[in-house]
């Protein structure tokens, strides 16, 4: 019993149990409920990725939703135009959109803050422009409805089978940005978010680092997108609009910014939200837009900070908790009173 | 020729509203440090409310105008406390998803009001919409009219920030917070006073530009990316690049639209800050510290 309250095994305990949950839904859960959830693997693989990218590399970029647009194009128009089967559009289309995303990040290295957030937002656009004016590739402003899945040796409906697609790059794909923000690349990006001079200071590579925060998060933007034009069956450019990445962002926020769980807890919240503000566009903007700023203005730790309070033994990986703050703000002062002897 | 002339003064008009917009964003931005994601919203809200009083409750179009100029300087005045203030020692990301946060919530107000099913809002012209010629150039009233209003408001600006003390004041505190306040300036009311101004100045271009297009609640994020487009083009935090940029840009796009293919009209504001941001950050008038802010 004791050894079962203790927080590591707890907490693997209660993974193992939601994973489980989402390995078992499609058994006992209606195809719209199925629906639902696939929904969430997807936004928990996009919120994860973002998080990476402006939460641990502290890069503010609007080009996710942009991404997730070329990973929908990509994946969609290879099965559709191509003719290609899923196994081989998704992970060509993921490839695509990690490309596009590396092409994206060589000139947003040299650019900071206002300057980077402002350049995103145009490539957003122009990513719009693109999907509604290159007719001859991306069949224009109404889009394209993809042919039905098949998953014919399997004993799965399309909708089983694309769920428990979702569910697998969900996990790797977890699995992977779970590492890779313990491993030495996440303290890198950390480091270089609280002072690129610093960091560089520390013989951190800047470049190299960057680069690889905007691919992984091009990478999980691209399979999500595949994964998301699969889902929904048909891909038209207003899917990708800004209001796409203020989704992803809210996510992010709610979720917490800089953690790995918080992501997953808040994508799971938030499209549930969505579903329930389902055909209301001015209830959703409000719902959202209202939520983002309610969010930053009482409560930035979003809920990872809630469940940190809740079980105090939680542990996100390179967060800084309000015990360090709170030392690092009693050192400071202790070093001002120590100054103050001295002279 | 004619073509030309055409592209030209739709160019210099819409390039007045653009200015008109990015002199406001570009006005918070010296003041405050923050680019403000929801001054698109402001400037679509000033239009509606001035379309409440103007066509709804049938007031003529100069009260119409200033009413919405007084709503817009209370909206701005609002942005300060709900999101500005609060987070105001906050790090930019922050400060940045705020603001797109709260364009959201009063995009999504404003549709809620004035939205309806993606349909758009006709907003009669000030004069007769017929052209009047001009030598031989047709020219539309309401292009002189916008060009004038926003003529007007500049020099008006102008005039503020050179005789008064309020104006002189937010130069100040742009230039120097910390001196501005021992000095003993109220930073906090000039903070306000500034969110108002360029909240204003958003509701003026609003007006403007309701009869010449239509409103719709999307307008104001289009209006917006001309007017980052207008600040980056002449270089983030000047004023008077601000200006340059905004009609740099209108008659870019119009000549772009006229002379290569019409939907090039809608990219060339995007292709415009991306080619600046990469080639020249500090945009045509040098504006040191580029790439960081």
């Amino acid at each position: 019993m004791s050894r079962l309250l203790r927080p590591a095994v707890a907490g693997r305990a209660l993974l193992l149990v939601g994973f489980l949950a989402f390995l078992i839904a499609p058994a006992l859960a209606n195809p719209y409920q199925i629906y639902i959830a696939n929904l969430m693997l997807i936004y928990i693989l996009l919120a994860v990725a973002l998080n990476v990218l402006i939460g641990f590399a502290g890069q503010l970029a609007f080009a996710n939703g942009a991404l997730f647009g070329i990973g929908a194009y990509a994946t969609g128009l290879l099965r559709l135009d191509a003719g290609w089967p899923l196994w081989a559009a998704l992970p060509v289309g993921t490839v695509i959109t990690t490309a596009a995303g590396v092409v994206v990040a060589l000139p947003a290295l040299r650019l900071r803050g206002l300057y980077l957030a402002l350049a995103t937002v145009a490539f957003a656009q122009f990513s719009l422009w693109v999907f509604v004016h290159w007719d001859g590739l991306t069949h224009g402003v109404a889009g394209f409805v993809l042919p039905r899945l098949n998953f014919s040796p399997l004993p799965a409906t399309p909708i089983q089978g694309l769920y428990y697609v979702s569910l697998a790059v969900t996990v790797v794909g977890l699995w992977l940005a779970w590492n890779l923000v313990r491993s030495r690349v996440g303290r890198a990006l950390v480091a270089l978010r609280e002072s690129e001079v610093a960091a560089e200071a520390l013989a951190i590579d800047i470049t190299r680092y960057k680069t690889i925060a905007y691919g992984v998060s091009a990478l999980y933007a691209g399979a999500g997108g595949g994964l998301f034009a699969c889902l929904l069956g048909v891909v038209v450019p207003e899917q990708f609009n800004l209001f796409a990445i203020v989704v992803q962002f809210c996510i992010v926020i709610v979720g917490g910014i800089g953690t790995v769980w918080g992501a997953v807890f808040g994508a799971m919240l938030l499209i549930w939200l969505q579903e329930a503000l389902r055909g209301l566009q001015e209830v959703q903007e409000v719902g959202f837009g209202g939520l983002l700023l309610l969010t930053l203005l009482v409560f930035p730790g979003g809920l990872a900070e809630a469940l940190r309070r809740l079980a105090p033994a939680w542990r996100e990986p390179l967060r800084r908790t309000e015990g360090d703050q709170e030392r690092s703000a009693l050192e400071a002062e202790e070093n001002r009173h120590g100054s103050g002897t001295a002279r | 020729m004619t073509l030309f002339v055409y592209l030209l003064s739709s160019g210099l008009t819409s390039g007045a509203l653009y200015a008109l917009v990015a002199v406001g964003l570009v006005l918070c931005y010296r003041t405050t440090g923050h680019i403000n994601f929801a001054h698109s919203e402001l400037f679509m809200l000033g239009g509606f409310i001035a379309f409440t009083f103007h066509v709804l409750w049938g007031l003529p179009y100069i009260p119409s105008l200033l009413l919405a100029v007084i709503a817009g300087f209370l909206l701005g005045v609002l942005t300060d406390r709900a999101v500005y203030r609060p987070l105001i020692k906050a790090p930019p990301l922050t400060m940045v998803l705020a603001t797109v946060g709260f364009s959201f919530l009063l995009k999504g107000i404003g549709r809620y009001f004035w939205g309806g099913q993606g349909e758009v809002v006709p907003f009669p012209p000030l004069a007769s919409p017929a052209p009047v010629l001009i030598g031989t150039i047709p020219v539309f009233p309401q292009q002189i009219a916008v060009l004038s209003g926003a003529l007007f408001c500049m020099a008006l600006l102008t005039l503020f920030f050179r005789y008064t003390r309020a104006g002189k004041t937010m130069q100040a505190t742009a230039e120097d917070v910390r001196a501005s306040f021992l000095v003993g300036i109220r930073v906090e009311r000039v903070y306000t006073l500034t969110w108002g101004t360029g909240a204003a100045l958003a509701a003026v271009a609003a007006v403007l530009m309701a009869p010449l297009t239509l409103l719709t609640p999307d307008v104001g994020f289009i209006l917006l990316l001309k007017a980052f487009a207008a600040t980056i083009l002449g270089g983030l935090g000047s004023m008077p690049g601000a200006v340059v940029g905004g009609f740099l840009v209108g008659i870019m796009e119009a000549f772009a639209g006229g002379y290569i293919a019409s939907s090039f009209q809608d990219v060339s504001a995007f292709a415009i800050i991306m080619l600046v941001l990469v080639f020249r950050p500090t945009g045509l008038f040098g504006v040191k510290g580029g790439r960081e802010a």
